[in-house]
């Protein structure tokens, strides 16, 4: 499930004074299998871009190709429904798609669209519920009165009780506490070794984008600026300086370490740094 | 669900933008009477060439106007269907066992459409070309001298620009359910009646949900900032009609007396 982005463009309110160019000439290829991390301001372009993997915006120009769909400006797409079975998108704000009398219905509203009996829908469901960490006591409760993180979890559920190949999150971990900041980034990085899904995430959080992504993608004003491996990416000192981007705490200790003379290449964990600096961690 | 134009506001800085709310509100009430004061063909043609060039100077693309009646078309349609079979005046120009077509059927017909079309267009050129803000100050102004017998202005005016100030907020809250929803497999287009259930229900209760929870935000937010809806209040902005304004109003009762004019005299 390769997905490639070429020359493409989109343009909001095409027709109108105030027509914006949300994205233009991206030309951007993601790599199955990895977790792949979009980063940049607010405005660069980064829920356009990621929408159009679901089909939902169609692009101005150019294509867009994913596995054997391809998507372009003319045309009403076929087979959206397969495509959209594949690649499973949260929304930025997700906790509000929420509408059954339950949770545990509301999880098993996303397989039961794609065709799966009601007894297996229920069965995803659980499973998904159980992968977000929310726990029996709110299979039967509303899902519209939980808390804002809960909503969430329950969305992030929704979609991976669909088993899509690639999952794509626009900011999941906004809202949510740091504990269950981490426990959703594990979980991602599980979906990601375990089930060898392709994982592409939204994030302002350098934190997490450090820690749990292999490629970073960096947007600004709708454009891509660079894709590289994460680490080397965070070691470009004169890339993030140009562009204003704030260093993990890791790179940042190391840095200062480094400053002071010790040699700590390779080191790119809070207990590989330990290790290195002489502590005996596990 | 992109293109959703009907009479949305568009921030530009022409000529028609800068008028005072008031003259365009009252300019359009005068042009609503005299699209249907009956003038004949050489009225229409007068309206249609006054309001065409209301749009010219707008800089707005006529296309975009257009688009703005697409939602209608289905309700024209019905009403043309129905008009011209239920006339039955002047010359019979087709007959086919029960379908029976006069010409006045036609002509009638043709009248409400071009109408009903003069009509859609005044209104949604002053919606685009004012602020809503300015709106329903304009409106609050127009109502004020009613306070007196017990209309409550301010209020209404309020609720005015509150809805007004949603109806964007709406529809982006719309289109961001729906995609969440078809993400999940929901197709907006087709499907079995049971499916199309679903799928209406699936953006209804959060589209519900989220507009209360808004309502109740804001209720709260105007609470916490003092607002009390029958208070005296002095107003930041003021409106005072200037030269322009004066222009559009005069131009607007001369277009009426020219109405008034051909209907009495031809
Ligand atoms: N529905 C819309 N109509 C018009 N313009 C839009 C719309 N949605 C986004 N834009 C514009 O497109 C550009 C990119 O927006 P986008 O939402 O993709 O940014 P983003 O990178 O996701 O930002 P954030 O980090 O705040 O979520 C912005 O300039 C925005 O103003
Ligand atoms: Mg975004």
């Amino acid at each position: 499930m390769a997905i490639k982005f070429e020359k493409l463009s989109y343009i909001y309110s095409p027709d109108m004074p105030y027509a914006t160019k949300a994205i233009s000439d991206i030309d951007l290829e993601i790599s199955e299998g990895k977790i792949t991390a979009i980063i940049g301001k607010t405005g660069s372009g980064k829920s356009t871009l990621i929408q159009h993997l679901n089909a939902l915006l169609l692009p101005s120009s150019g294509t867009l190709t994913i596995a054997d769909f391809t998507i372009t400006s003319d045309k009403k797409p076929k087979g959206l429904k397969a495509l959209r079975r594949k690649v499973g998108l949260v929304f930025q704000f997700s906790e509000y798609q929420l509408f059954e009398e339950t949770i545990l219905k509301d999880v098993a509203f996303g397989p039961k669209n794609f065709g799966f009996s009601e007894e297996e829908a229920i069965a995803r469901a659980k499973e998904a519920l159980g992968l977000v960490g929310l726990d029996e006591s709110y299979y039967e409760r509303s899902p519209l009165d939980i808390s804002g993180g809960q909503k969430r979890r329950a969305a992030i559920a929704g979609i991976l009780a669909i088993d899509p190949d690639i999952i794509v999150l626009d900011e999941p971990t906004a809202g949510l506490d740091p504990r269950g900041t981490k426990e959703m980034i594990a979980l991602f990085s599980a979906l990601n070794k375990k089930l060898h899904k392709t994982i592409i995430l939204v994030t302002h959080d350098n934190e997490i984008v450090y820690e749990s992504a292999d490629e970073v993608v960096l947007l600004e004003d709708g454009k891509v600026v660079c894709k590289q491996d994460a680490h080397s990416f965070f070691e470009d000192r004169a890339l993030l300086k140009s562009h204003a981007i704030i260093e993990p705490k890791i790179v940042k200790l190391k840095d200062l370490l480094m400053d002071k003379g010790l040699k700590l290449d390779n080191i790119y964990s809070i207990q590989d740094l330990a290790v290195a600096l002489g502590g005996n961690h596990e | 669900m992109n293109n959703i134009v009907f009479g949305k506001y568009i921030p530009l800085d022409t000529p028609i933008h800068r008028l005072d709310p008031r003259a365009k509100i009252l300019a359009m009430l005068v042009m609503l009477v005299a699209i249907f004061i009956p003038a004949g063909w050489t009225g229409y043609v007068v309206l249609a060439l006054a309001i065409s060039f209301v749009v010219k100077v707008s800089k707005i693309k006529f296309k975009v106007i257009i688009r703005a009646f697409r939602p209608l078309i289905f309700m024209m349609c019905f009403l043309l269907v129905v008009n011209i079979l239920s006339v039955k005046q002047g010359q019979l120009l087709v007959d086919i066992g029960f379908v029976k077509i006069y010409a006045d059927a036609i002509f009638n017909t043709l009248y409400i459409i071009i109408r009903l079309f003069l009509m859609i267009m005044l209104t949604t050129i002053l919606t685009m070309m004012t602020k809503p803000l300015d709106l329903t100050l304009g409106i609050e102004y127009l109502l004020g001298p009613f306070k007196r017998i017990g209309v409550p202005a301010h209020e209404i005016a309020m609720m005015i620009s509150i809805a007004l100030r949603f109806i964007p907020t709406i529809i982006e809250e719309t289109i961001r359910i729906m995609n969440s929803q078809k993400s999940r497999g929901v197709d907006f287009e087709e499907g079995k009646l049971k499916e199309k259930i679903t799928a209406v229900v699936s953006l209804v209760v959060p589209l519900f949900s989220v507009s209360l929870q808004r309502a109740d935000e804001l209720a709260n937010a105007m609470e916490a900032r003092g607002y009390v809806p029958d208070a005296q209040r002095t107003r930041y902005r003021r409106l005072h009609y200037v030269r322009r304004d004066y222009i559009l109003l005069v131009g607007a009762i001369l277009i009426l007396l020219a109405m008034i004019a051909l209907a009495l005299f031809l």
